[in-house]
């Protein structure tokens, strides 16, 4: 009789889920991701909580199922007595549990895991249908004035094509609680005036909707501002719909000012001011952009932003395999292709392609610059690869599935085996080595069950490689036309070079949920740099004719909060090498920089040092008191805009700006013997980019009427005129 | 260590003139040279060949570790470049023990898998032949040259069993009469079984059951009564040495906890002893039947006094759950094991401790003491099985992988391995299951004697009859298995 229980059990357990069953991966695994089991603060933590560990929002069911009914047999789960099961003790609060009462013994959660464990606790036979997409509805939601709050619905399509409403499942949050709040039930409560997005997550997706919250109608009406192209319709659609104007355009000044510290990385001098303002009105912005993108100075410029997201050193530690030399060849490359205006496609293609000597080509430095170290690491360069190229982060990726984007362990894995076979061989001399890919090298392996991973492209369906070098293929599916992904990238980083904002922020992190603020701008963007043939130059042009870029920075009534939707300019202090680069332009000043030749620009300079690069380092005190990147890591967070007292001091009475001051400048302008009114107008001109007013001029008078030739009083008017903040922003 | 014994101790490794030093020598090195015979480690074939310091590991040394550990430079003291001087160990003590490679600095140095803790440094790791041999050094005990004798102790130890007859009942031994069969619930399953005994002297077999112990007569194989558990589920079923007195240990999990001891012949209950707030784990009875050891998830072993309840003292040694408790067959020491891989030998008498038994790296799962007391056997989730020498604390025979999982096609990486149950029968011979779904049965020089098949559920419990002629598996569906020992094979 007992046996033939036991017989009769068995058969139960074997048969494993039944029909109308709760399934493990169908049913429980959401209750523990929907009460929060697996979130990172508990059970979900790399090392578990109290003993308990499960996977991170749940990447490993295969794994918690073993940790709930296998680890501990007959304490987590308890099929004799299934309500004395520790899951549903601890879940509900009846004996003491860190993360107290998560459900009670009515609900529905309680319910399936009750009948779950009633049945045996049985795991999943076969495959079990996974979510392939979650949708939130509605998509969008505008609130006016006292609205009723909304609720949201969650639907997860299978694999199987069945659909099912999560909503009991999900996790909901808001990325602007003070705009829209949505509870844990996914009922969204407009709070405050503002855009924001709502979101909603289960299994491995996020999906956003966005909610508009205006205020109740209070004789709002659109200005009708001139269109100069595509970008101005874009940015003046999204401002109608949140009821915000754009201010006025700039003046002459103004822009002359922008457009040369933007494209040049400095102001314009008196004769390219004088020559630009004096010249006659029609297209002459369009004609000065066009002029400034082939100047020498935006070739610099750009390379030297170039040179800064790859982490370009000159080291002389030889096993980082970063020598001078090889920054040195890696810095002339990228000059050659940005002076050429090589599409940014064939430039980005090249340097993945790479393959040869670091200290001759140039581009295979990639490979010792993005990340420093004296052995090729193929996870870091991944993350890394994928952060620039692409601005998405992956790393969080290698030990469980993205929390807020759709990346999975997979897609990581198969990403990092296409640099699994990049190997650096000592070469003719300590200094030199040869990076190629071994296609023969092993690909990574799976983090959780081992497997080797194929290289596979971010989101892709198969593995890359056919018969290609598996960084060709990389490099061709990077940057196809038809990869969104690397066109949105460059376009917003793009843009956020000319407005000190991207249009997704930071530029170095778009997933789903961190959208875009203006989403169809960002789409356009991508298109036309797709258009253009990767041409950032033509790009640039199309952002530096708009209105939106021209723009002043004084707000109006409706725009004053803005800091989204660039409805004016934005105030931006000076990145430190354009800063640096300015005083030098301002003043003649002919400044040296450790390790360089003279007539070195601050743009130009990178750290060359005799020993090792993987550290931070600037090598320059000026550099680094203004936030330039210690190009100690690829992040875009690297370089910082903040103001700090030692930048004030160093102002003041730093050793820079007293050599800039007294290196002869004021003398020369005195020889010229225009008169005090003509010498105080150049410096204006010079350092502000404008004339100085009535008051101004009469003021400065005063103190240069006792003596005409003293240049004591110029020299504090240099320094005055250095030391505003007018000078150190771009406005 | 003091360099002079050492110098003493290397100087007498003649051909075939192996002795005994005098004084601090024989102190030092008492424990490798005393445990003799010496016999090779299992990983030595017959016919393989003998690695050496002088032959094959100082070639390795010279190559990738003198720059910065040799007689020029010698960082943290070490100085790899003699024979002596790499015994002796550098600021942080010796860097290889023979036989004992998780005790071997020198070898976790070069295998570590974190960069920056591996040697040597900032380079990839040893070409893995290299690192084989050094392995094999250790392992074969630190021989010096080609006529060197191994350092390594004993891989085993011989059994004499006279030491158990001693705690034979007098009278017939104690099996329970009239006690009621507890039926289950209707529709509810079986608990798995947590917990499993056999008396020592009877064909009478406990097992684990919701609220109750089933008991069951080996020879028939049938169930002849049942013991109510009402303080929730037995985790813990041990026998006293007579077969007289059945202890219960379990309770309710995060809730209550606690020891029953039982008459066996009468069902009636002699004591209840401890007041957990968790269901106790681990338990055992000292064989005199004076003391009672608990531990669970607060961390700490209890030992409480039978005849009065009264605590007698607690350890706090332990930094996890402790999973695992049993008495020596003589009663003088006992051992505990916890879910981090803890394991330590104690003195009964006092609590003090004797030995802390490392190697294991995860949840020691089951540990049973052989009937002569000179070993002990642990398995562990880490998918190690282990025998002791309970004299020197040190390994006598190490199975990394005694329950191997199949691997099915397409499936990488880890396989769960654990060992989960173990017990040693009168003969010495040991019988062990894991989540491989295989019992296995190994004799007294840890060779396989035969293996038996779990189909359809993971064996958690062993029990041997008190014959030794039945071998009995309990499994996570609440099952019972028993199979009948064959013959030992003809030598």
């Amino acid at each position: 009789m007992v046996r033939k229980s036991i017989l009769l059990l068995l058969l139960a357990t074997a048969q494993g889920v039944a029909a109308d069953g709760p399934s493990f991966r169908r049913d429980v695994m959401p209750i523990l991701f929907r009460a929060g089991c697996n979130q990172g603060t508990c059970h979900g933590s790399s090392r578990g909580k109290d003993g308990f560990s499960l996977s991170l929002f749940g990447y490993d069911p295969k794994g918690d199922y073993f940790r709930l009914t296998r680890e501990i047999i007959g304490r987590r789960v308890n099929v004799a007595a299934p309500r004395e099961s520790l899951l549903l003790l601890k879940a509900t609060g009846a004996v003491p549990h860190t993360g107290g009462s998560r459900f009670s013994r009515d609900s529905a959660y309680y319910k399936t895991l009750l009948e779950w464990i009633g049945q045996g606790a049985p795991d999943d036979v076969g495959a079990v249908p996974e979510p392939v997409e979650i949708t939130l509805s509605p998509t969008n939601l505008l609130f006016k004035g006292q609205a009723k709050p909304v609720q949201t619905t969650v639907t997860a399509r299978y694999s199987d094509g069945t659909k099912r409403d999560v909503t009991s499942l999900a996790l909901f949050y808001s990325n602007n609680p003070d705009t829209a709040g949505i509870d844990k039930n996914g009922l969204v409560q407009p709070v405050g005036q503002g855009d924001s997005y709502v979101f909603a997550r289960f299994s491995r997706f996020t999906i956003g909707s966005e909610v508009i919250v205006l205020p109740e109608a209070a004789g709002y009406k659109w200005s009708n501002p001139p269109v100069h192209n595509y970008i101005d319709k874009l940015v003046h659609d999204r401002l109608q719909k949140l009821k915000l104007l754009p201010s006025a355009l700039a003046d002459d000044d103004t822009f002359v000012r922008r457009v040369y510290l933007d494209l040049t990385g400095a102001p314009p001098s008196s004769e390219q001011y004088r020559r630009f303002v004096n010249a006659p009105r029609a297209e002459k912005r369009a004609r000065l952009i066009d002029e400034l993108l082939q100047s020498p100075e935006f070739t610099d410029l750009s390379t030297g932003l170039w040179a800064e997201s790859v982490r370009l050193m000159g080291g002389g530690y030889t096993p980082t395999a970063t020598d001078l030399k090889a920054a040195e060849a890696y810095y002339q490359w990228i000059r050659k292709q940005i002076q050429q205006n090589r599409p940014f496609d064939e430039f980005v293609y090249d340097q993945i392609t790479a393959s040869g000597s670091n200290l001759r080509d140039g581009p295979t430095n990639l490979y010792t610059m993005l990340v420093h170290d004296v052995r090729f690491k193929p996870k870091a360069f991944a993350s890394d690869f994928s952060q620039l190229f692409l601005g998405i982060q992956i790393q969080c990726a290698e030990c469980h599935n993205h929390p807020f984007d759709r990346w999975t362990m997979d897609d990581y894995y198969g990403f990092v085996s296409f640099f699994t076979g990049i190997t650096r061989k000592p070469g003719a001399e300590p200094r030199e080595f040869y990076i190629f890919n071994n296609r023969s090298a092993a690909p990574s392996r799976h983090k959780v069950d081992g497997r080797p991973m194929i290289a596979t492209v971010l989101g892709g369906e198969r593995p890359a490689t056919a018969n290609l070098d598996s960084r060709v293929a990389l490099a061709r599916w990077l940057t196809s036309p038809q990869n969104d992904l690397f066109a949105r990238n460059i376009a917003n980083r793009t843009w956020a070079r000319f407005f000190h904002r991207g249009l997704v922020e930071p530029v170095d992190d778009l997933r789903i949920s961190n959208p875009p603020t203006n989403g169809p701008l960002l789409g356009e963007l991508a298109t036309r740099f797709v258009k253009y043939d990767f041409d950032q130059r033509a790009l640039i042009r199309d952002i530096c004719n708009s209105r939106t870029y021209q723009l002043a920075s004084q707000p109006n009534a409706t725009n004053k909060l803005d800091d989204r939707q660039f409805s004016r300019a934005r105030l931006r202090r000076l990145r430190a090498d354009v800063l640096l680069d300015s005083i030098i332009k301002v003043t003649e000043w002919d400044r040296p920089f450790r390790n360089f030749p003279k007539g070195t620009k601050a743009i130009q300079f990178y750290p060359r040092t005799p020993g090792d690069t993987s550290q931070p380092l600037w090598f320059d005190d000026f550099l680094k008191t203004f936030g330039r990147s210690s190009r100690n890591s690829i992040c875009s967070c690297e370089t910082r805009g903040e103001p700090t007292l030692s930048q004030t001091l160093h102002m003041i009475v730093g050793k820079n700006i007293s050599n800039a001051i007294n290196a002869g400048l004021v003398t020369r302008l005195l020889q010229r013997g225009d008169g005090p009114s003509a010498l105080i107008e150049e410096l204006f001109i010079r350092c502000l980019s404008r004339k100085p007013t009535a008051e101004e001029l009469a003021a400065m008078l005063k103190l240069v009427a006792e003596d005409v030739k003293e240049k004591a009083p110029y020299e504090d008017i240099l320094w005055s005129l250095l030391n505003s903040t007018e000078f150190s922003f771009n406005h | 260590m003091n360099p002079l014994p050492f110098r003493q101790f290397v100087s007498i490794r003649e051909p075939g003139t192996l002795r005994v030093g005098r004084g601090l020598a024989c102190i030092v090195s008492a424990t490798i040279l005393l445990t003799a015979p010496v016999k090779v480690v299992a990983a030595d074939k017959p016919k393989a060949e003998v690695i050496t310091f002088k032959d094959h590991v100082k070639p390795i040394l010279r190559q990738y570790c003198l720059k910065c550990h040799g007689n020029d430079e010698q960082n943290a003291d070490l100085n790899l470049q003699t024979y002596a001087t790499l015994l002796k160990g550098g600021s942080g003590g010796a860097v290889v023990k023979p036989g004992r490679l998780e005790a071997s600095v020198l070898f976790q140095a070069i295998t570590a898998t974190d960069d920056a803790a591996r040697m040597p440094p900032k380079s990839p790791p040893l070409p893995a032949k290299h690192i084989q041999l050094i392995r094999r050094w250790i392992e074969t005990g630190l021989r010096e040259t080609r006529v060197s004798k191994s350092l390594a102790p004993a891989a085993t130890i011989t059994f004499n069993p006279s030491g158990n007859a001693a705690m034979k009942p007098t009278g017939p031994p104690a099996m329970p009469a009239g006690l009621p069969v507890i039926k289950r619930a209707p529709n509810s399953r079986r608990l798995p079984v947590l917990a499993m005994a056999a008396s020592p002297w009877a064909p009478l077999l406990a097992v684990s059951a919701y609220q109750h112990v089933r008991l069951f007569d080996i020879t028939t194989r049938k169930e002849i009564g049942s013991l109510p558990f009402p303080e929730g589920i037995p985790q813990v079923l041990r026998f006293s040495r007579n077969g007289g007195v059945l202890l219960v240990a379990g309770g309710k999990p995060v809730q209550v906890g606690s020891v029953v001891l039982f008459d066996v012949r009468t069902g009636k209950r002699l004591a209840q002893l401890g007041d957990e707030l968790d269901a106790v784990m681990s338990a055992d009875i000292s064989p005199d039947q004076r003391l009672v050891g608990l531990g669970g998830s607060g961390r700490t072993v209890k030992v409480y006094s039978t005849a009065d309840g009264v605590l007698k003292y607690k350890l706090t040694r332990h930094t996890d759950w402790i999973t695992a408790l049993a008495f020596s067959p003589d009663g003088k020491q006992f051992a505990s094991g916890d879910r981090a891989g803890g394991l330590h030998l104690w003195n009964t008498s006092n609590g003090g401790l004797l030995f802390s038994l490392s190697s294991h790296r995860a949840s020691i799962r089951t540990i049973s003491w052989r009937s002569d007391n000179k070993v002990l056997a642990s398995g562990s989730e880490d998918g190690r099985l282990i025998w002791w020498n309970t004299k020197t604390g040190f390994t006598s025979i190490s199975n990394s992988n005694p329950h191997p999982p199949q691997r099915p096609s397409g499936v990488f990486g880890k396989l769960p391995n654990g060992v989960l149950g173990a017990r040693f029968g009168t003969d010495g011979n040991l019988l062990t299951c894991g989540r491989d779904g295989h019992a296995r049965f190994w004799d007294v020089s840890g060779r396989q004697l035969r293996t038996f098949k779990v189909a359809t559920a993971i064996p958690i419990q062993v029990a041997i009859s008190h014959d030794g002629n039945t071998l009995v598996a309990g499994d996570s569906t609440g099952q019972v298995h028993f199979w009948a020992r064959m013959p030992p094979a003809k030598q």
